[in-house]
């Protein structure tokens, strides 16, 4: 029996074996990964937007109650941990990251709560005037979504590579999908009732009511129907995208607009049309990209 | 007079973006006005303003806002109300008329004219005024108690709430123009707005 020489696999040696693992999974990230950092980013837009806008406007209502400082805190949280998230390229769930953005979903929740009783107690009720001049009820579900869109992040993330990422035994890309749907749709509602208080004095006022809700039809489409291609989602999620940064400058035109325009920007940055609210609509965009993504990576069908 | 809104001054606003060039404008303009009559006659004026310090007395510490004066521009200029009391005559020949009939009264009762009578006296007529109890000729018919209520009260306090000394008085920001408010709600307080002193301080 002659011996058979096995060709042993090469390896290369390394002093520091976890060294070697971390560089590898830096170099080759699975697509589980990569789908989560792109949700790490969607929440920590939305974060962004929930701490600047939450920022001016409970500081226009003096932190009447000390429960206003919540969305700073966890605005800021949530946006640290999503940047950490971020430069992680592990598939694995990270604790703190969790434990964040359960929080920041469970503050907004609770914030809209506040919201929905601030409302109620003012005479009149639920008006229109107490809904479009109170306390915004739109507003607390961006800390819902950033928190929810961080934590499905993790979910994502913590898939063994080769797997399928799944989320309550459901695909993570039709779950994320569906969120953003319903994000978008409640981030539609809140810009519509703004910008029909504002009587769409300018016709871009109409974009953020046409656009993202197409864009929303069409990933919450795509969530439920068979996995293809879909270009038009993807152009139409692209799109809503750069409408929130796009946005952002239109407020600030806005801004400039009013008696006064910059020179008076302590009086205008509260009272005209708030710089930090659109590009809420393109975390969201990003989170339904992410989806359209893992879903083509992983159809389940 | 005790002080609620201590060390304010609403004219250091002048400068910053409460006020624009337009609002320095008005409010040069309203300050700078001279004390003389142009509407009312010689004869009339010291009626005018012996019922103006009475309806809004004002402290000796400080030079008193013209009421009189600017009662007698806005007659001179013809700035109306955009509305008048059917049973009064347009608001320049209701004064006449209310200023002249103060006179006849005071003249009836003390054989003086009106500015001439004591503050006391002066006050009755007043009250008399506002009751409607008042009927000479002299009024030819104007009901005195509207034109109390809506010709002298109005003039006066108007006049008076129009100058920067009252917005000192009661914390009030003047025009705000462009600045304006952010803080809607009651008891709210803007950061550039006057704060008042608490009571028991």
């Amino acid at each position: 029996m002659s011996k058979t020489v096995v060709a042993r696999p090469k390896v290369v040696a390394t002093p520091f074996p976890p060294l070697r693992q971390a560089l590898e999974v830096r170099a080759h990230p699975s697509a589980a990964v990569v789908a989560a950092r792109r949700l790490n980013r969607a929440a920590g837009l939305i974060a962004v937007s929930v701490l600047v806008d939450s920022a001016v406007e409970h500081y226009r209502g003096e932190f009447h109650n000390k429960a206003m400082f919540t969305p700073l805190v966890l605005g800021a949280l949530s946006l640290l941990v999503s940047a950490h998230g971020h430069n992680d390229r592990r598939p694995a769930r990270h604790g703190g990251r969790d434990a964040v953005y359960a929080s920041a979903a469970l503050a907004g929740v609770a914030g809209l709560g506040f919201h929905l009783y601030n409302v109620g107690k003012k005479p009149g009720g639920y008006s229109w005037q107490n809904l479009f001049y109170s306390a915004p009820l739109g507003a607390p579900l961006a800390l819902v979504l950033s928190g929810a869109m961080g934590f499905l992040s993790e979910c994502v993330r913590d898939t063994r590579p080769g797997d399928a990422p799944t989320i309550g035994g459901l695909s993570a890309g039709r779950v994320v999908g569906a969120a953003t749907s319903v994000g978008l749709v409640g981030t539609t509602a809140e810009a519509g009732l703004l910008h029909f208080r504002g009587a769409f004095h300018d016709p871009f006022m109409y974009l953020p009511v046409t656009i993202p809700p197409l864009a929303a039809a069409l990933i919450g489409n795509a969530a439920i129907r068979r996995t293809e291609r879909r270009p038009l989602t993807k152009a139409f999620l692209r799109f809503t995208a750069a409408l929130g940064f796009v946005g952002a400058g239109f407020h600030a035109y806005g801004v400039s607009r009013n008696m006064g325009g910059w020179r008076n920007w302590t009086q205008n940055l509260l009272n005209g049309p708030p710089i930090p609210a659109p590009p809420s609509f393109t975390g969201l965009a990003l989170a339904g990209l992410a989806a359209l993504g893992l879903m083509q990576d992983h159809p389940d069908d | 007079m005790t002080e609620r809104y201590p060390g304010y001054d609403v004219q250091a606003k002048r400068w910053t973006p409460s006020w624009n060039e337009q609002t320095r404008e008005v409010i040069d303009r309203r300050l700078s006005m001279d004390r003389e009559p142009r509407y009312f006659t010689a004869h009339e004026w010291p009626t005018l303003e012996a019922v103006c310090a009475r309806i809004l007395p004002q402290p000796s510490d400080r030079p008193p806002v013209p009421l009189a004066a600017h009662v007698d521009r806005k007659m001179a200029e013809g700035r109306l109300d955009g509305y008048r009391y059917a049973q009064l005559p347009p608001q320049g020949v209701a004064w006449r008329r209310g200023l002249k009939a103060l006179d006849a009264e005071a003249g009836t009762r003390r054989q003086r004219r009106y500015s001439e009578l004591s503050a006391e006296d002066q006050d009755i007529l007043l009250r008399r005024m506002q009751r409607g109890d008042l009927d000479g000729e002299a009024w030819e018919g104007m009901p005195c108690k509207l034109f109390f209520q809506h010709r002298v009260i109005p003039d006066i306090t108007h006049a008076y709430y129009a100058h920067s000394v009252a917005w000192n008085e009661i914390g009030f920001g003047g025009p705000a123009s462009p600045r304006g408010y952010v803080r809607m709600g009651l008891n709210r307080r803007d950061p550039w707005e006057a704060v008042e002193k608490k009571a028991g301080r």
